[in-house]
């Protein structure tokens, strides 16, 4: 899995940090910074129900084939 | 769209405890032309992913009061429409990331330890005081208009003053349009001295922070932008917060057994807090009210006509196409991405203040007095009527 965030569309609900803490974290400003771009099997269905939460569709993934 | 006449809205909430029959049927149509308590009609969109679509929707604008089309919510109180102010993208997006940079995870987390002190305090009193108690008064309403007022940085001693004008300014038919205007002035005036305070002696707070950022910059925030922002953050991080603490205390003291699961395993708040924030919507859309700039179509072929005023329905949290047996309160519910904080980019700026606030507020309240319970038959809790947000009046409590 790959992940993508775009901060020019993020609106700070900071709700990717509480979903998915060692893999979203934000800037001064609050908006996502991925840390984690390919986070372990583990963390995935984490990542999958942030980008399905996330208000502004901000979070793309890549899902291995 | 239907040809029958349109129906009142805010709906009914009868019984008090659960969701409304009528909600049931909503989603049949998925646009329900209703009337609001001015008399205007505005269209109800009715289906989750609509719903979620049109929250993102450049062609729904929020500066409804820009329209004189536009269909007012109160003759007596304009609420939020200020023509003056832009809600609407590019501008916009800006201005609003000036103010949530302080509602960012890390200085969430960083306020929980002074949350939890307001709350204890709360408990303190309660806990001494007599039984029953009314839990409105005794907590719901003062943890966080305490909380808001130490974000902004507004003196304790000045705290009673405003609690009682932005009761009037929330006020949709309660009280006579002479009183709301009253509230409304003497509210502007009082945040005016207030940010007249902060320029001098610069704190820690929000709105001195926001004073600092104006003063440097006119065009991030001007004068006027920055007192609309203190004053929006003000009632939007208060009533709301407020009723959604009583009323889903409510809902949960009302259902004992979900009570002593959260009990068994506090690793459950979270979840318990979201799967109540879906559960309970306040009763009304209200505040998702746009304008349609054009003629939107939506998912099923149905139109939304350019010039129509839309609320965009949060009773879509009850939409089973989405959330799985909606009528239940399931607090380990997996996928609950419900509509009561918006979604877009208007999504709600104090959504993980809120968060915060609910979790401390059920942890609390439910180790603390683990044998707290109505002291009323659920039956007779009584809605306020009349305003923006309509939550119980009295929330009788015994532990
Ligand atoms: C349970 C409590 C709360 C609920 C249910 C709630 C609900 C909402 C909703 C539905 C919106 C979107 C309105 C729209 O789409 O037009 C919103 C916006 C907003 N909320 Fe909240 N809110 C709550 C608590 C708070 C708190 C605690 C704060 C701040 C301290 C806050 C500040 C705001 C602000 C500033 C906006 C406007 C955002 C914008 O237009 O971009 N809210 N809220
Ligand atoms: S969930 Fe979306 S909007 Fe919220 S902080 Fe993460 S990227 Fe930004």
């Amino acid at each position: 899995m790959l992940i993508d965030a775009d901060r020019s569309t993020c609106v700070v609900s900071s709700l990717c940090v509480y979903r998915a803490p060692g893999v979203f974290d934000q800037d001064e400003d609050g908006h996502v910074v991925v840390v984690d771009h390919e986070p372990a099997p583990e963390l995935h269905e984490s990542v999958r129900r942030a980008v399905r939460g996330c208000p502004t569709q901000s979070i793309r993934i890549t899902e291995d084939d | 769209m239907s040809l029958s006449k349109p129906v009142s809205y805010p709906f009914p909430w009868t019984p008090p405890l659960e969701i409304p029959e009528q909600w049931r049927h909503l989603r049949q149509q998925p646009i329900l032309e209703v009337c609001l308590p001015s008399g205007d009609t505005a269209l109800l969109v009715t289906r989750c992913a609509d719903v979620k679509a049109l929250f993102s929707d450049t062609r729904l604008s929020r500066n409804t009061a820009r329209h004189p089309d536009s269909a007012r919510i109160s003759a007596n109180n304009q609420l939020f429409g200020d023509a003056n102010i832009d809600s609407d993208p590019p501008r916009y997006l800006a201005e609003r990331s000036v103010v949530t940079r302080a509602f960012t995870a890390r200085r969430i987390e960083s306020l929980r330890p002074k949350v939890w002190e307001i709350a204890n305090d709360l408990m303190d009193q309660l806990a001494a005081g007599p039984r029953p108690a009314d839990l409105v008064s005794a907590y719901a309403f003062p943890l966080p208009i305490r909380v808001i007022c130490h974000l902004l940085g507004v003196p304790t001693r000045d705290r009673d003053k405003f609690v009682g004008m932005v009761n009037g300014f929330m006020s949709i038919t309660r009280l006579p349009a002479e009183e709301v205007e009253s509230c409304r002035t003497g509210l502007s005036t009082y945040l005016t001295e207030l940010i007249e305070a902060k320029r001098d002696h610069p704190g820690e707070d929000l709105t001195s922070h926001l004073v600092r950022i104006s003063d440097e910059d006119q065009n991030t925030l001007s004068a006027y932008q920055l007192r609309h922002w203190v004053q929006t953050l003000l009632i939007a991080g208060y009533v709301t917060t407020a009723t959604q603490i009583g009323v889903s205390m409510a809902m949960l003291l009302h259902r004992p057994h979900i009570v002593k699961e959260i009990q068994a395993d506090l690793s459950l708040v979270p979840s318990a807090v979201e799967e109540l924030m879906r559960y309970q919507v306040m009763g009304s859309s209200i505040g998702s009210l746009r304008y349609a700039l054009e003629d939107i179509e939506l998912s099923d072929g149905s139109v939304v006509p350019k010039g129509a005023t839309v609320m965009l329905s949060v009773e879509s949290n009850m939409d089973e196409s989405v959330f799985p047996d909606p009528y239940t309160i399931d607090i380990r519910r997996k996928e609950n991405n419900h509509l009561s904080f918006g979604s877009g980019i208007h999504y709600c700026a104090g959504a993980a203040l809120a968060r915060m606030e609910l979790q401390v507020t059920y942890e609390g309240l439910l180790t603390r007095l683990p044998n707290l319970t109505l002291a009323v038959p659920g039956a007779q809790l009584r809605r306020a009527e009349g305003g923006f947000i309509n939550g119980f009046t009295e929330v009788p409590v015994q532990w």
